[in-house]
């Protein structure tokens, strides 16, 4: 349903991205994995045209996304981000409600979805829905976000290391809960991360990237019975070194 | 105090008029400027450049300025529009491009202070451009550029005192009136008022910029309608007193405003109604008489002379007189009524024992020489110092009013001082004899617009050839010396010409 077809992008002289291809089906969670500067993000960004690709397309549902209006294209896919990026000046409600009323919704109906998103992030409205982003916590802001970003009922949702900010517990917590989402609401979701232990316990399949290339797709067993490159070997060998290290000290 | 008092309306409202609404025109302005800066940063650096030249111009200098240019601007429309060239417009145009770069500046402070990150959340959900700025940038701005405003209000408050040279009312009236006769309380009191107008602006400004802060409308709505009410006060009580019939000139010293007073008394008794247009520049009150926009001031011969038919050479009085009234009556839409009786000119004096200015430039180089703003520029300057060879060892400009006081202590050795002025006996001056020939003679004369009212003309005649030297310098006198006011000291004058 989602199609990254030989997508490239050439900033100045620089190859930021060069020649990815990627198929997500319905109801995937794909992450992309690598290191800062391999391409991951701005692959993402390629795919609700925040970045215009020098080469490529993207098809959404069969559709060139370069044929839709990139306005509209982003109001239709949810987005995380890394800096989470809540209105300061709006009350949590009114960030979670802001796309529904982008597209039109009336109040009512706005009201009501905003009511149900943040219950299924774990913040009541009752609760939350009146205070300002300075009154959250780290991990109740990112909660926020996601929220934002499911208001719409998008099918397809981007994350851009959403949880790199959190504490460890936080993180562990809000990434099982990311998942049970994907899957209760029937997602399909494309997460950027530069941690492979997340990437590993979240995804479907993983997507490792190197230097603007997408050097090895497969799911978490596959690569980790195959790694198809040094590069990914040692990813993969990352946390279980440091789990194994941290066994040693008992 | 009570003559301070009755003059408040008009000063203040005058005052009210050039602040308020050139901070609205600037803000209207410079916001859309300052937002287009952040969008295009091939705009932004010339822009902000170009304010930020214009805010280094000296605030007196700018609203000078803006009156050669009108009055080019005037000449360039032709007849079919006339642009006024002195009073409110170009106090208005000034103080709104003043009061540009603190509000530009400010928004584009504001708009990149914005976070980054928010900035790409609201792109990435999908609001369009101007959405992103009208609900999320300007309103997180907002505080920013509020400040902003608050300072331009208090810049534009303390400059606006600066256009009364150029035919604007405001309370600078009070403070040039004050400098120039020695009238402290006049200056202080000039100055409180100002001060507490500042206070007032910023005040309304600040409870803006905390109720926008804090979401409170009723607060932001309460202050925005006291700045209306401001301005409407400022209006109100600018047009509650009906335009005068005549309109009177007088550049900022003393004699001037003795005789402005005297003028518009003939013009009152005549059943005229008059109003002053005090404090203003040597050309901007020929400007404003030849544009029709000032009725009748009193000139000296010698000024025009030098400054508009440009002669460096010397002449006899009546030569000098009659060559500059027919130039007046050939070139512009104005005539030389007559000569007043009296002459000001200028002469150089000194506590010194000296006779004359070739006796002084022998000495020169070891005197200080003060003088006030204008004489240093002056070709009567240029002339005087190349024809005698003078060099002082310092040069020093200060205000006329000090002049006196700066010979008297010792601080300075020299001051220009005119022959019309009642300090010069009182300080006990020697006038050096100008042997040489070289200062042209300054009769004052009576210039009238053409489109002065014929009853103006028929009052003012009797005055012609009325006021000897004696009578002048006395009535000067009354005022530099005595601490009386101008307005006593010019029906003193009447009753002198009257009997």
């Amino acid at each position: 349903m989602l199609r990254l077809h030989e997508l490239t992008k050439r900033f100045g002289a620089v190859d930021a991205v060069r020649g990815v291809s990627l198929e997500v089906a319905r109801g995937e969670l794909v992450a992309l994995v690598g290191a800062s500067g391999c391409g991951k993000t701005t692959t993402l960004e390629m795919i609700n045209r925040l970045v215009e690709p020098t080469s490529g397309h993207v098809e959404l549902d069969g559709e060139d996304t370069a044929s839709l209006n990139p306005v509209e294209l982003r109001r239709g896919i949810g987005y995380v981000f890394q800096r989470v990026g809540l209105f300061p000046h709006w009350t949590v409600a009114r960030n979670v409600g802001l796309v529904p009323r982008l597209i039109g919704w009336d109040e009512p109906r706005t009201a009501a979805r905003v009511d149900e998103v943040l219950g299924v992030v774990g913040l009541p409205r009752a609760e939350f829905g009146d205070r300002l982003p300075s009154a959250l916590s780290g991990g109740q802001a990112q909660r926020v976000g996601v929220a934002r970003a499911l208001a719409a009922e998008p099918s397809v949702v981007l994350l851009d290391e959403p949880f790199g900010a959190l504490d460890p517990v936080t993180r562990d917590r809000i990434q099982a809960e990311y998942r049970r989402i994907h899957d209760a609401l029937g997602l399909t979701s494309i997460l950027v991360t530069h941690d492979m232990a997340e990437a590993l316990l979240l995804a479907d399949r993983i997507a490792v990237m190197d230097a603007g290339r997408i050097v090895q797709v497969g799911a978490p067993a596959e690569l980790l019975a195959a790694p198809a490159s040094s590069l990914v070997e040692e990813l993969l060998e990352t946390p279980r070194r440091q789990a194994r290290r941290i066994e040693a000290l008992r | 105090m009570n003559l301070l008092i009755e003059a408040l309306p008009e000063n203040l409202g005058g005052h009210v008029i050039v602040t308020v609404v050139p901070l609205l025109l600037a803000v209207v302005i410079s916001v859309p400027l300052g937002i287009l800066a952040t969008r295009r940063p091939a705009v932004r650096g010339p822009l902000l450049g170009v304010i930020g030249v214009i805010q280094t111009v000296p605030g007196l200098a700018l609203l000078a300025l803006m009156v050669p240019l009108l009055a080019w601007l005037d000449g360039a429309l032709g007849d079919a529009v006339v642009v006024p060239v002195f009073g409110m417009l170009p106090a208005l145009v000034a103080l709104t491009l003043y009061g540009m770069l603190p509000i530009a500046r400010n928004t584009v402070a504001g708009i990149e202070g914005v976070d980054e990150g928010v900035v790409v959340a609201a792109r990435g959900l999908g609001m369009t451009e101007g959405q992103i700025l009208r609900e999320v940038q300007l309103p997180l701005a907002a505080p920013v550029i509020l400040a902003g405003v608050r300072t331009a209000t208090v810049w534009c408050v303390g400059m606006a005192t600066l256009a009364t040279p150029i035919g604007q009312t405001s309370l600078g009236n009070y403070i040039f009136a004050g400098l120039q006769t020695r009238d402290l309380g006049s200056v202080v009191f000039g100055s409180v008022v100002a001060a507490a107008l500042a206070l007032v602006l910023d005040g309304l400004l600040a409870g803006i910029e905390r109720g926008v802060a804090r979401g409170a409308r009723g607060l932001v709505m309460g202050c925005a309608l006291g700045l209306v009410a401001v301005l409407g006060g400022g209006l109100g009580a600018s047009l509650a007193r009906p335009p005068a019939e005549v309109t009177i000139g007088a550049k900022p010293f003393t004699e001037q405003y003795v005789l402005a007073h005297l003028l518009a008394r003939r013009a009152e008794a005549a059943g005229l109604t008059a109003s002053r247009r005090e404090g203003l520049g040597s050309t901007v009150a020929f400007e404003a008489l030849v544009a029709g926009q000032l009725d009748v001031y009193v000139e000296y011969t010698g000024t025009l002379w030098a400054t508009a038919l440009k002669r460096t050479d010397a002449a006899d009085a009546q030569t000098v007189r009659r060559e500059v009234c027919a130039w007046v009556e050939r070139e512009h839409a104005a005539r030389c009524l007559g000569a007043l009786g009296f002459a000001n000119n200028y002469a150089l004096a000194t506590k010194r024992e000296l006779a004359s200015i070739a006796e002084l430039a022998a000495v020169s180089a070891d005197l200080t020489m003060g003088a006030d703003y204008e004489f240093f520029g002056r070709p009567e300057w240029e002339a005087l110092r190349s024809a005698y060879g003078l060099r002082f060892a310092e040069q020093r400009t200060m205000d006329p009013t000090f002049l006196y006081d700066a010979v008297d202590r010792g601080d300075v050795d020299v001051i220009p001082a005119y022959t019309s002025d009642g300090r010069i006996a009182a300080f006990g001056l020697n006038v050096l004899e100008d042997t040489a020939q070289v200062l042209p003679p300054y009769d004052a004369i009576v210039l009238v617009s053409d489109a002065a009212p014929a009853a103006l003309v028929d009052a003012l005649r009797p005055l012609i050839g009325a006021l000897p030297v004696e009578a002048m310098r006395e009535a000067n006198r009354k005022v530099d010396a005595d601490g009386v006011a101008p307005e006593e000291a010019a029906a003193w004058l009447d009753g002198r010409v009257g009997g």
